[in-house]
């Protein structure tokens, strides 16, 4: 400890009283002393590769931003580090690759194919401190989702290709329709059967969009969506020439493909007069709000509506009265690219609760923010493996809940949360597919194979709550799968509480 | 001595035989992700830090494989856990094969009846927490890592919990853990042969040897954990004060009151103040006398946290404390793990902000040294910023360790911008960092109360500090690790091999 007067000291030294730097009125030795640093700046290392060069220029602060926090909040909500417990797919990761590659020490080849585990989920935003905690003071909020898509589409640019990413796009552009139904076509020609008998025109000033799982695969949704829009009068039609948004093989890093489609549907919605885009897609609805703008700038000048918000001000303003009671116990799944990408989790809970006879068991959407089905960000299409386990967890959270039915808003999730709801006897419904069905609709289309085989299984039966006795749990006691479950980690549990007497 | 080419095959080969394929990684992305850790890393020598593979074990038994392949082709192995450690533990500086534990997430055992879980030293105490809500059951270690620090590393660095002065910290809320020693055995350690025994008095105490040092004597691998009633009631009270020395008075004051339900006792420096005031929406509009703070927190049932909360009020006021109101008490207490962590907070010293790393040098200092202590390091960081932009002072913080208020974790949290670092800088750091461990020791202090001490520069002074107890210590490493395969490099362990040097 050093012997001089502390406050003499203090007052000849600048640093050694507290200040904040920047303010008006600090001393002037303060900018002196900035000037004459020993350290700063350092040259930057160049890069050779133009490609590289350009995408670490665009990321290098954000990812530092990132790498230097330092802390990792992110991981134990990241729906692939949950499932992998692997660090080198996690957020952290994907921004500290490129620092390395600002370094010169990682390639994209040394780390495209790491790029693949992601859903794009958004949850790692939401809980970065960055963004949590000073994010909104310097207008900064980290971007994960970005960093992923802009180093798949180096990854692409560079030559560097995942396969299964390679053929899907292949075939999107090829058919102009992504290839859900597998080795079955799709195609223009096959685009709105969905609509069969339902009358719908063709184009006009607004259109109903509708994305390719739900046009193909999934086709009891948009066969809802359409018949409540009618149920309340609302004009819209089908689009004049409908592809592929293009949203999935930006998110696979082919963003010229994006683009062509982009630019293909814009001008059939600009040959057909329409304004407004009728959106029950949620990443259909990223495409719109998020990758179009990016294209087309102010030039994309059409209106976006989120269909189930809609749906929600129609409830509210009387336009919609769902009288038809539902016998099931339910709980909603936040769709990522609702809760996570958009805040939007408040409008589908007010169509749940206005539907009479729903027990609705509530997940808290701050909690689900670790919830994912996994279909999102092309990783079904590269490791479908990983999407059914991060479903069955999704499901495995469920199954604590004293309910039948798992409700989602997003017709991607609905496949693979589908066939992991069939593992433990959990019904997988869409929200749109429930409304419509309280509003007194025959909704048709198919739920998919397993979706359409577990809903004849019901009918046969007694309505809803086939699944087990409801209520039949008394409020004090712990939930019914909290001993062996999902404890982080999951399956490998291998015991339950020993502690049985208490329970 | 990183191992060479045609010997990662070898080991690789080796390995296949315990683990499957997805189990153990060679690539360079997954190398250079598994190097840094939140001290302060150099990151233009980067490279120097990677490991040579990865390993991804799902339970002691293969864990156990590992080290005795590793032991018996003498590569280095370096445990990683959460590799959220101020120290640098987790940071391979020999190459070899890095174990990272993270699969090991199970939750084992739950025992209502004993109140107590097993799990594997993998998880994460927030999921963990998350487990036993239903439960109404908590596990009370509340680092300001809890959203990503895993049990292990809890473990293996000897944990400091915010709550600690009415819980205990780490040592105290592990009862028990297997532990991988370097030769590959397996043993148990806790108090006694128990697994669930919080006290016991048979043979040495060696669960206190298997924490904390830092990956250098094993890896545990399943834990034992000590469960509390989920608190009903939390008071967490922020006051402003005039100066430094009167929220100094009231610190101790409040620490030394005997409350029950107290669990620990922030104190915010002038510098800290000055900090929070670039950015933070709280205190941006706090008028100019704001110049120190304190906050207290109280856990328990309501009816017992009111009866002790009025009584620290009380003495607060009596202090010239000004209560700063709900929102800030409610929010910042929330909020605490997570402020530091941020880039953002770092300028230049004329004001431009720039990305820094956040770091905080920590010490045990005894309540009676903290104004001393307090002023002798921020005129070390001051030289520091004298110099170059790639230091600023962020403040500094004193936490009530222990119930009765006989010594603090005291930390200065230097921002880093890592970005500009170089060997001169990282030269000026280090040496900054061994006169901050000087002052500790003239003071009477340990160099470390949370994080550990063997990251350069301070670890030089561990010698010191530890006197014959640090030749014990290389006693005990060479006993234990025969051909120091296990975490090398760190804690100047190296001495306990003079053959090799």
């Amino acid at each position: 400890m050093t012997d001089l007067d502390h406050d003499a000291q203090a007052s000849a030294d600048p640093l050694l009283a507290p200040f904040t730097p920047g303010m008006h009125g600090n001393p002037p030795e303060l900018a002196e002393l900035t000037r004459n640093d020993e350290i700063v700046p350092q040259v930057v290392i160049p890069l050779a590769d133009v490609k590289t060069r350009e995408f670490v220029e665009e990321w290098h602060n954000a990812s530092y931003n990132c790498y230097s926090s330092g802390h990792k909040f992110c991981r134990e909500v990241c729906p692939v580090v949950t499932e992998t417990r692997n660090e080198s797919w996690s957020p952290t990761a994907f921004h500290a690759n490129v620092v390395a590659m600002e370094r010169g020490e990682l390639t994209i080849e040394d780390v495209a194919a790491d790029y693949v585990n992601c859903t794009g989920c958004g949850a790692c935003e939401l809980r970065c401190p960055n963004t949590l905690y000073t994010g909104d003071f310097y207008r900064f909020r980290t971007r994960t989702v970005d960093v992923v898509k802009a180093a798949r589409a180096l990854a692409v640019e560079s030559g560097v290709h995942q396969e299964g990413y390679r053929s899907w796009n292949a075939r999107t552009a090829e058919r102009s329709h992504e290839p859900v139904l597998g080795e079955v076509p799709v195609g223009q020609d096959t685009v709105r059967d969905w609509a069969d008998g339902l009358g719908i025109p063709v184009g006009g000033e607004t259109i109903l969009f509708v994305d390719c799982e739900a046009a193909f695969y999934r086709t009891s949704v948009p066969r809802a969506v359409a018949q409540v829009l009618q149920k309340a009068g609302y004009e819209f039609g089908l689009m004049g020439e409908q592809w592929c948004c293009g949203g999935p093989a930006a998110e696979m890093g082919y963003v010229d493909q994006a683009r062509t489609f982009a630019e293909h549907n814009l001008a059939s919605w600009r040959a057909t007069g329409t304004r407004r885009l009728l959106v029950l897609d949620p990443h259909d609805y990223i495409s719109f709000t998020e990758d179009y703008p990016k294209f087309f700038g102010a030039d994309f000048d059409l209106e976006v509506v989120l269909v189930v918000e809609l749906f929600a001000e129609m409830i509210r303003d009387g336009r919609l009265v769902p009288d038809v009671a539902v016998d099931r116990a339910i709980t909603y799944h936040d769709p990522c690219r609702l809760n996570k990408r958009k805040g939007i989790w408040k409008e589908p809970r007010e169509v749940l609760r206005s539907i009479p006879g729903l027990r609705f068991e509530d997940v808290d959407r701050v909690t689900q923010w670790s919830y994912c089905s996994g279909a999102g960000g092309g990783l079904a299409v590269e490791k479908p493996e990983l999407t059914a386990a991060i479903s069955a967890r999704r499901l495995d959270h469920a199954g604590r809940l004293d309910v039948d039915t798992l409700v989602s808003a997003c017709p991607w999730s609905e496949r693979p949360l589908t066939e992991a709801g069939d593992d433990v006897d959990i019904d997988v419904l869409d929200i749109h597919e429930l409304l419509a069905t309280s509003l007194g609709i025959e909704v048709g289309g198919s739920r998919g194979e397993t979706g359409d085989r577990r809903l004849a299984q019901a009918r046969t039966g007694a309505m809803g709550r086939v699944r087990r006795t409801k209520g039949a749990r008394g409020p004090g006691d712990a939930p019914s799968g909290a001993g062996s479950g999902d404890a982080p980690g999951g399956a490998g549990s291998d015991a339950a509480g020993s502690g049985a007497g208490d329970r | 001595m990183t191992i060479m080419l045609e010997d990662v095959d070898e080991v690789v080969r080796a390995l296949r035989t315990v683990l499957a394929d997805e189990q153990i990684l060679t690539g360079r992305a997954d190398r250079f992700n598994r190097a840094r850790v939140p001290a302060p890393f150099p990151v233009h020598r980067w490279a120097e830090r990677v490991p040579d593979l990865v390993v991804l074990p799902t339970s002691t038994e293969q864990v156990a494989a590992i080290v005795k392949i590793a032991h018996d082709l003498r590569v280095p192995v370096v445990p990683r856990d959460g590799g959220t450690g101020l120290t640098d533990g987790a940071v391979p500086l020999r190459g070899g094969i890095l174990i990272d534990v993270k699969r090991m997430n199970q939750v084992h055992e739950l025992d209502l009846v004993n109140r107590t879980v097993t799990v594997g030293t993998g998880i994460n105490m927030l999921k963990l927490n998350e487990y036993l809500a239903p439960y109404g059951l908590f596990y009370p270690d509340d680092p300001a890592s809890y959203p990503c620090s895993l049990v292990g590393g809890r473990i293996g660095t000897s944990g400091w919990s915010l709550i600690g002065a009415r819980y205990g910290h780490t040592r105290d809320l592990v009862m028990s853990f297997d532990h991988v020693l370097p030769t590959g055995e397996v043993i148990h350690v806790g108090d006694g042969i128990g697994h669930k025994v919080s006290k016991s008095s048979s043979g040495y105490q060696l669960k206190h040897l298997f924490m904390g040092h830092q990956g250098t004597l094993g890896i545990a691998t399943r834990a034992t954990l000590k469960l509390f009633p989920k608190p009903e009631a939390e008071l967490s009270p922020f006051w402003a004060f005039y100066n430094y020395d009167d929220a100094y008075a009231c610190t101790g004051a409040l620490a030394r009151a005997g409350v029950a339900t107290f669990a620990g006792a922030v104190l915010f420096d002038e510098h800290k103040v000055a900090y929070l005031r670039r950015d933070d929406e709280a205190y941006i509009p706090q008028p100019n006398d704001v110049r120190a703070l304190v906050c207290a927190v109280m856990y328990g049932w309501d009816d017992e946290v009111r009866a002790g909360g009025r009584r620290l009020f009380r003495i607060a006021k009596e202090h010239g404390a000004r209560y700063l109101g709900d929102e800030i008490s409610e929010g910042d207490w929330a909020a605490r793990h997570d402020r530091y962590a941020t880039p953002l907070h770092g300028r230049t010293k004329d004001g431009q902000v720039v990305p820094m790393s956040w770091h905080c040098e920590d010490a045990a200092i005894n309540y009676s040294q903290l104004p001393s202590v307090t002023r002798a390091w921020h005129e070390i960081v001051a030289d520091l910023r004298r110099r170059t932009d790639v230091f600023d002072d962020w403040g500094m913080f004193a936490y009530t360790q222990g119930s009765t208020g006989v010594d603090y974790l005291t930390e200065i949290d230097v921002g880093i911008w890592e970005q500009q670092l170089d060997d001169r800088a990282w030269a000026m750091w280090v040496d900054a960092k061994r006169r901050i461990a000087r002052v500790t020791l003239d003071h009477g202090g340990s160099i470390s109360a949370c994080h550990g001490s063997c990251r350069e520069g301070e670890v030089d002074l561990v010698p010191e500090e530890l006197g014959r107890g640090f030749d014990l210590m290389l006693d005990i490493k060479r006993t234990l690790d025969p051909h120091n395969i296990m975490n090398p490099g760190k804690y100047l362990l190296d001495r306990a091999y003079p053959e090799e040097g």
